[in-house]
Parts: C-alpha cells; sequence; structure tokens
C-alpha cells in the first residue's frame, strides 16, 4: 500500500520531501500495545486524516508526535534527521504543535497575554507582538481580538486561539485532534478554509476524525488505524464518496476461526419500546434467548446511553415500559434485580469500571459474585476461592495465581476473567460493550467463541464500534446513529448487511443514490 | 541524550519498603542534626536523649505506651474510613466527643461496678464519637458537602462543647475555679494491667481483632476496601456506596470516641480541657505512615507516640525550644512519606528505555 501511495503521487508530480517521517513507532501502555510498527510520511502541503474507532491508537501515536509520550520503539524523523522528542518543548522547537481537543489556555488573560505564554526569551514586546497575531489572523481569516479575553470567547474562538499559537511559533506541522467536535456548522467552514490556505502555504496538516464527511472535504490523503496499525492509507481522490471510504473503513473481513451458526431462538429478553435517554432517541427493538443483538455505528453516537438504560445506571425518559428487561419493566426489574440468571453487564472500561486494578483475581471475582458467597454477613473466602479458580481454569486466564492483581493481567485474560466472572451467574441477557478492544487475535476469537456459546441460555446485547465483531457475531444488526436507529434488520438480509458502512455515515438503506440531499453533521 | 524519567511500577516493589524507612528515618534525623548545630548542640547527644526518652527504659516505654494506645485508637478510627477514601480528618472532635460520652455515664451512673461501668463508658463514648462522625457523613450523603472541610470544622465545635460543660454545666464545686469535672470514682477508672500501662492497651487489641476480622472477612468490609479502589466499579457492583459512606465515618468516629474514653479516664481521671492535644491530627499522619495496615498502625503509634516522650525529653534536658519536638516529627513524616513515592514509582534513565532506536 505503500508503495504504491508513493506511487501515485510521483505520477501526480506533487512529491513533497516528508517533513516527518514515522518509522516502524511502537508504545505499549502495561499489556496494552496502543500502536504497533506504524510507519508514516507528513508531506508539506498534504491535510493528512487519520481516521479510526476509540482505542485505534490515534490519540498515541500523536501524543508521541507531539512529544507529549515517548515510543518505546521506532524512529520520528525530521527533515530526514532522527529527533528524539523529549518534551513538548522539543516538538515545538522541530516545528511540530498540537491543538487538543479540551484547549490549553488561561482564561484570565487576555489573546495576546495568552501567547506570550511560554516564550522562550525573557524580554516581550507586547505590541510587536500584537501586530504580528493580527498579521496572521487576517492572513488565515480568523476573526480575532487579540485584547479579548479568552473567557468571554466562544470555543471556535479559543480554536483559533490555539492555532495562532503555533503559528506564532512557526509550527510547520499543525496536530488537531478532532477540531470540529466543539464547532458550529459556519465555524467549522471557517476552520477548513484556514486549514487549506495554511497546507497551501507549505505547513503540513494532520487531523482526527470520525466523521467521514469532514475527511472527504479536507485531506489529501487519508490513513486508516485498527488495533493500534495502519491498516490502510491512500490518497483522498481514489475515494469517490462516502461509501467508498465506509468500505475501506471497514476493510477486508479478517480470517478469523469463530463462525456463527444461528441457534434456536427462544422467549424474548428485552424489548425495547421507544426508549430515551440523553441522546439516544426512541429506540425499539427486541432480543430473544440466542440471539446476538449487535448495535453498531461510530462511537458516540448515543451507544454509550443505551447501555446505560440497559444496565440500569440511567432511567429510561420515555416511560417505565419503554424498556422491558425479562418479562418485566425497568423499575420492577431494577428494584429486584436478581443474583443469578439475571442480567450481566461486560463493560468496555475494564480497568477503570469492571474491575478493582489493585486488588487481587479473587477479591476481583467476589466483586460481582459476593452474594453468593455469604453466611450470616461473612464472606467465604475458602469456598469463593475455589469457584475462582475453576474459573481462571475454565477460561485459561493466564495469570501468577489467584492472588495476583487485576492490574496486572494483560487485557486479553483480564477480560476472560471478566467473562467468567459474569458468566458465572448464569445469566439470561447479557450486555457487552466493545468486548475485545484492545485484545489480540487469540483472546478476541476466544471472547467471542465464549458470547456465541452464551447464547445456549441468554440472549446478547453486543454494542460495538468494531464492524467486523459485529458481522462475526450478530444474528440481528441495529444500526445507530445520532442517537437513533437507522434500522434494525436480520443476518440474513443481505443486502443491507453490505450497505451498513452507509448507514453508520447516517445514510439509510436504498437512498445512497440521493446522497446530495443528505444533510450531515456539517 | 541522556535523561530520567518517573515511571509507574507495574508490580509493587517486593524489598523496597524495608530500604525506604530507614533511609528516609536518616535523611529527617540528618536534616534535625542541621538544626541542632545551628543551635550550637551536640546532634549525637540529642539523638541520644530523644530515643532514650522515648524507648531507652522501662519507665520511658511505659510512658511512650500511654500515649500510644489513645493515638492508635484514634488511627485505627481514620484508617477504616481511609480505606473507603473518606477523608476523616475529625478524630480529634470525635475524640472529644468521646471524652463527654463517658464523663456523662460516669455522671449519670455513679454507683455502678467496675466491669459495667467500664462497659458502659465505653459504649457511651463510642456512640457520642460515632454521631459526631455521622454528621459529615449525612451532610455529604444528602447535600454533597466535603467531607474534609465539614469533619475539620466539626472538630472545633466538639472541643468548644467538652469546654462548655467543663467550664459549665458539669464544673466540679469543688475544683476551687479549675475547669474540670469532679475526680471519677475508682470504678470509672481503667485498671494498669502492665507495670502502669492502663487496660485501654486491651481496648486497643481487642479493636484492632475485629476491626481486622470486619475488613478481611465480612461482606460489607469487602465492599468498604473495593469502593475505596474503585468508586466506579463500585458503583457497577451495586455496592451501596452511600451507605458505606455514612458506616465508616461512623465506626471511625466511634473509635476516636473510645480513644477518648481510655484518655479521660485512665490519664486524667477527670474531663478537662487539656484532654485535647492534637492526638487525632498525630493519628492521620500515622495512618498514612502505616499506609492503612494494622500492624504497622500499631508499630507506628508507638514509635510516634515514643517521639512525643523523647522530644518532651530534648526540651528539658537540652533547653530546646518546644516546637523543636513538633519540627523532629513533620521532618521524620515527611521524609517517609515523600520515600513512600517509590512504592508506586521508579526513575529509569531514558537512554535505557529507548532500545537504542533514537
Amino acid at each position: 500500500m505503500e508503495q504504491k501511495r508513493l506511487f501515485q503521487a510521483q505520477e501526480n508530480g506533487k512529491a513533497a520531501p516528508a517533513l516527518i517521517r514515522l518509522d516502524r513507532i511502537c508504545k505499549s501502555y502495561g499489556s496494552v500495545r496502543a500502536n504497533r510498527d506504524i510507519s508514516l510520511e507528513i508531506r508539506a502541503g498534504e491535510i493528512l486524516a487519520l481516521l479510526g474507532e476509540n482505542g485505534a491508537g490515534k490519540s498515541t501515536l500523536m501524543s508521541i508526535l507531539s512529544g507529549k509520550s515517548r515510543q518505546d520503539s521506532g524512529t520520528v524523523f525530521v527533515d530526514g534527521l532522527p529527533a528524539p522528542f523529549r518534551s513538548p518543548r522539543d516538538a515545538l522547537a522541530a516545528g511540530i504543535g498540537m491543538v487538543y481537543q479540551h484547549f490549553m489556555l488561561v482564561e484570565a488573560m487576555t489573546v495576546t497575554q495568552n501567547l506570550m505564554l511560554g516564550q522562550a526569551h525573557g524580554i516581550l514586546n507586547p505590541s510587536a507582538m500584537r501586530a504580528r497575531v493580527l498579521e496572521l489572523a487576517e492572513r488565515y481569516g480568523f476573526e480575532i481580538n487579540p485584547d479579548a479575553m479568552i473567557a468571554d470567547l466562544s470555543m471556535g474562538e479559543r480554536q483559533r486561539v490555539e492555532i495562532l499559537k503555533l503559528l506564532y511559533r512557526d509550527c510547520r506541522v499543525l496536530i488537531l485532534d478532532e477540531p470540529t467536535a466543539v464547532l458550529t456548522p459556519p465555524e467549522i467552514d471557517q476552520l477548513f478554509a484556514a486549514l487549506r490556505r495554511m497546507a497551501a502555504d507549505g505547513r503540513a496538516i494532520v487531523f482526527i476524525s470520525h466523521k467521514m464527511k469532514e475527511v472527504l472535504d479536507l485531506a489529501t490523503e487519508i490513513s486508516i488505524l485498527r488495533r493500534g496499525e495502519i491498516v490502510d492509507h491512500f490518497l483522498r481522490a481514489d475515494v469517490p464518496g462516502e461509501r467508498e471510504l465506509a468500505e475501506r473503513m471497514v476493510g477486508r473481513q479478517m480470517d478469523v476461526a469463530v463462525a456463527q451458526s444461528p441457534v434456536e431462538k427462544g422467549e424474548v429478553l428485552l424489548e425495547l419500546s421507544g426508549a430515551s435517554f440523553g441522546m439516544a432517541r426512541e429506540l425499539s427493538c427486541s432480543l430473544r434467548r440466542g440471539e446476538v443483538l449487535a448495535v453498531v455505528g461510530v462511537a458516540g453516537n448515543g451507544q454509550r446511553e443505551l447501555v446505560e438504560m440497559v444496565t440500569g445506571e440511567a432511567k429510561p425518559e420515555g416511560g417505565r415500559d419503554s424498556v422491558r428487561i425479562l418479562g418485566k419493566n425497568w423499575h420492577d426489574f431494577m428494584r429486584s434485580r436478581p443474583d443469578r440468571k439475571s442480567m450481566v453487564y461486560i463493560p468496555e472500561d475494564r480497568k477503570g469500571l469492571a474491575t478493582c486494578p489493585s486488588l487481587d483475581l479473587l477479591d476481583n471475582f467476589l466483586l460481582t459474585n459476593r452474594n453468593g458467597f455469604q453466611n450470616f454477613g461473612f464472606l467465604d473466602r475458602r469456598h469463593s476461592a475455589a469457584a475462582a479458580e475453576n474459573v481462571m481454569e475454565e477460561y485459561q486466564v493466564v495469570a501468577d495465581g489467584l492472588h495476583a492483581t487485576a492490574g496486572s493481567l494483560s487485557g486479553g485474560n483480564l477480560q476472560k476473567m471478566v467473562l467468567g466472572r459474569e458468566f458465572f451467574r448464569d445469566p439470561c441477557l447479557i450486555v457487552a460493550e466493545n468486548p475485545t478492544q484492545g485484545l489480540d487475535i487469540s483472546a478476541m476469537e476466544e471472547v467471542w467463541r465464549r458470547i456465541l456459546d452464551a447464547r445456549d441460555h441468554a440472549g446478547v446485547l453486543l454494542v460495538t464500534s468494531d464492524l467486523n465483531e459485529a458481522m462475526t457475531l450478530a444474528d440481528t444488526f441495529a444500526v445507530m446513529y445520532r442517537g437513533r436507529f437507522i434500522d434494525v434488520f436480520p443476518r440474513s438480509d443481505a443486502a443491507k448487511v453490505a450497505s451498513i458502512g452507509l448507514m453508520m455515515a447516517g445514510i439509510p438503506f436504498g437512498e445512497e443514490d440521493g446522497r446530495k440531499e443528505q444533510h450531515h453533521e456539517a | 541524550m541522556d535523561g530520567f524519567r518517573v515511571v509507574r511500577r507495574q508490580t509493587p516493589h517486593r524489598w523496597i519498603g524495608l530500604v525506604v524507612l530507614p533511609v528516609a528515618l536518616f535523611v529527617a534525623l540528618a536534616f534535625c542534626s542541621l538544626l541542632l548545630m545551628i543551635q550550637d548542640k551536640s546532634p549525637v547527644q540529642a539523638a541520644v536523649v530523644l530515643f532514650q526518652g522515648g524507648f531507652g527504659s522501662l519507665y520511658a516505654l511505659q510512658d511512650t505506651m500511654l500515649k500510644a494506645i489513645p493515638i492508635f485508637l484514634c488511627s485505627l478510627g481514620v484508617s477504616v474510613a481511609f480505606r473507603m477514601k473518606v477523608w476523616n480528618i475529625g478524630a480529634e472532635g470525635q475524640f472529644a466527643l468521646g471524652g463527654v460520652g463517658a464523663t456523662w455515664a460516669v455522671l449519670a451512673f455513679p454507683g455502678l461496678p467496675m466491669p459495667l461501668m467500664l462497659a458502659l463508658m465505653l459504649l457511651c463514648a463510642a456512640v457520642a464519637g460515632g454521631l459526631w462522625g455521622m454528621i459529615p457523613g449525612l451532610l455529604r450523603l444528602k447535600f454533597g458537602l466535603n467531607e474534609i472541610i465539614s469533619t475539620l470544622m466539626l472538630n472545633y465545635i466538639g472541643i468548644e462543647f467538652m469546654r462548655y460543660l467543663v467550664y459549665g454545666p458539669w464544673k466540679d464545686p469543688g475544683s476551687m475555679g479549675f475547669p474540670m469535672t469532679a475526680m471519677f470514682p475508682d470504678e470509672a477508672i481503667f485498671p494498669e494491667v502492665l507495670g502502669y500501662v492502663h487496660a485501654g492497651l486491651l481496648v486497643c487489641v481487642v479493636a484492632a481483632v475485629i476491626v481486622a476480622m470486619f475488613l478481611q472477612r465480612t461482606r460489607l468490609g469487602f465492599e468498604l476496601c473495593a469502593a475505596g479502589e474503585n468508586p466506579r466499579a463500585a458503583r457497577y457492583a451495586r455496592i451501596p456506596y452511600g451507605f458505606l459512606l455514612v458506616f465508616v465515618l461512623t465506626v471511625s468516629g466511634a473509635l476516636a470516641g473510645m480513644a477518648g474514653c481510655v484518655e479521660v479516664s485512665a490519664t486524667f481521671n477527670r474531663l478537662q480541657p487539656s484532654l485535647c492535644t492534637g492526638y487525632g491530627y498525630t493519628a492521620i499522619v500515622v495512618a498514612w505512615l502505616s499506609r492503612l495496615r494494622i500492624p504497622s498502625i500499631a508499630l507506628f503509634s508507638v514509635f510516634v507516640a515514643g517521639l512525643l516522650v523523647g522530644t518532651d525529653n530534648l526540651q528539658v534536658d537540652m533547653q530546646v525550644p518546644a516546637a523543636f519536638g513538633g519540627i523532629v516529627e513533620g521532618f521524620i513524616l515527611l521524609c517517609v512519606l515523600a520515600g513512600q513515592f517509590f512504592h508506586t514509582y521508579t526513575i529509569v534513565r531514558l537512554g535505557r528505555e529507548q532500545g537504542g532506536a533514537a
């Protein structure tokens, strides 16, 4: 892919020299491999988009590039020379600057004062600085009053100040982390115009996004990250529209040794009829025993709220009967929620929510199974230890015994432990949220197999932003976009399954030809 | 090219704890020696006086134990709350209220036989201290009021309440105007069990065993520890966080209250304002030093109590200012706490971490 891209770039006669070259960058956090062998070139005059799911490694890569964290191995080359950044200051000195999602400005100071912060020289010349700010702002079409207080500025204006800060320091490479998330549509247009202008001036722009339309609007090159690796890299010109980009994002189906075959369906376990909470609006679907219902969509489209409603963390707004679980309405179920043969929740955040990383595996096993091992308020540690050891054996959890801390386990082993722990209570309804995020292939297959096997006695609500996972496991798909189900359809509907990528971009089935009339999140 | 970087340890180091403590003590004493040298006093002699005063003789050890008892009980109490990451810094006030509760029992039921009397005093002290601890718990649960502020503020109220009683309604008419209650009858005074160390020691042992059993063996104790480790996971596992919040503050207050009872009964034999000398605050430090482990709390209680006794000696023998004792204590705590940084973090050289790639 790399060679093909280079070839095409030369053919177009605009192979600019790489300002930055990343060579086999690897970075792990504990046992999680956030970046593996990432090689990438960033060229002057180009706008590179990094596309990927949450946790694909985009932010890690950018924090290495901006000097905030350090790679485990691999090299960053600036102008062809290796540049070991030890701090954001080093990266800034090399001309690489980053605009974070959360701005780093002092609210009680003016625009000019904020620009003065962190200057290397001891002597400042505020009036010259102010003039330079005005000049830069005018050049890129930023309307900004250099004497305004940051606290009085809108989010869009604050972002401009952040960008001006980098321009003022002559950054040649600007990295923007989801820059449009806080902007209004006209502000987005202004930002894009300014970024194009900067690229035309010979700067390089890198931006992180998961909105396909924006990527197509702005980028000249696109890289797709998945599970810490760059899985695809191509020119904007190679993808005519969202359909093609969606296909590229989804990628080729991975060859996995897990295949799902339908099992007999039983009674209805979960029924949503017009359920709403926060961003999730009027969701309707039902889930039976023996079924995996995969809710797919780009992260942040209401999946979180759906999970919160079903697991009882949030109260549905649409009346008590809008969510029915195991034959009871939401209130009745949550009030008398039994321990066994009930609902379990496998959260995405294994170390933050599902476990106490500093406690050992036995304590983590007891965390949700404690009610089954108590006599008159005392915990039966002997029996629970035996049960926990059985679970570890059955789920092939590789750990330094029962007294290893949960935090010392690799992501895959910890997830297997969490699955074993939750399945220990013979659940009827399983809510699993990105259950294989950050896992290696073998652990992922193991988790998938377990989920498919669980269909014998349970129904699974699988909320995932990994389309491969949904394709592997789902009996039924529900595609979520901006808080609503765009469509709910069975696996057998091949035509719809084929256009899930488009639906994730908000385009209902059969309407891709009329795409121009669609209004997206601008 | 070279540089250093602080990195979080993946697993706790096995033997670093054994090294950190002596090194930290040494550094602290070195600092204190410097201060003494400025005053033209011999640091070696000072160290000898300090440690002999605290630990050097049977009398010294018994004095130390007497101070260690209330510190231990208060520290055990705050450690229960700290385990859940609830910051009870109100042990001092709960301690005062415990003294009040015990005194009330003596004043209301004179004439009871000793075992009954002592048990009733402990119970009343625990209830009074517990209620005083429960207030910030309820305030946080109902109104989201930060318990650090409310427990601290309630210290002042609690101590002033105690002072009000001994200056007013409970003042002994025969005390010639001194603010104090009448001397307790013999039945209300903890007997001596070990040399002149009183039966408060037994209260400590029993309380320690019960708290340890509670934390390790019961479901509630387990829930409490889990909630402290990760409140989000506690919520996920449907642990009753709000109930536990009030519960730990109540238990914490009850233990500090029992310390107050032991102190009025055995040390003062009456309620008087000098009851509150900061044990409740020392207890917080002890809990931190011992990293909330009960055997360590016992050891550090004795150690810190020894320092208190030793620095008293220092004042008398070497004419150093009274504040010096506090300075020694402060240096030691600072160094030990700073040293505990190495339990969770380690420092690596950057050049090596890179694997030669740069």
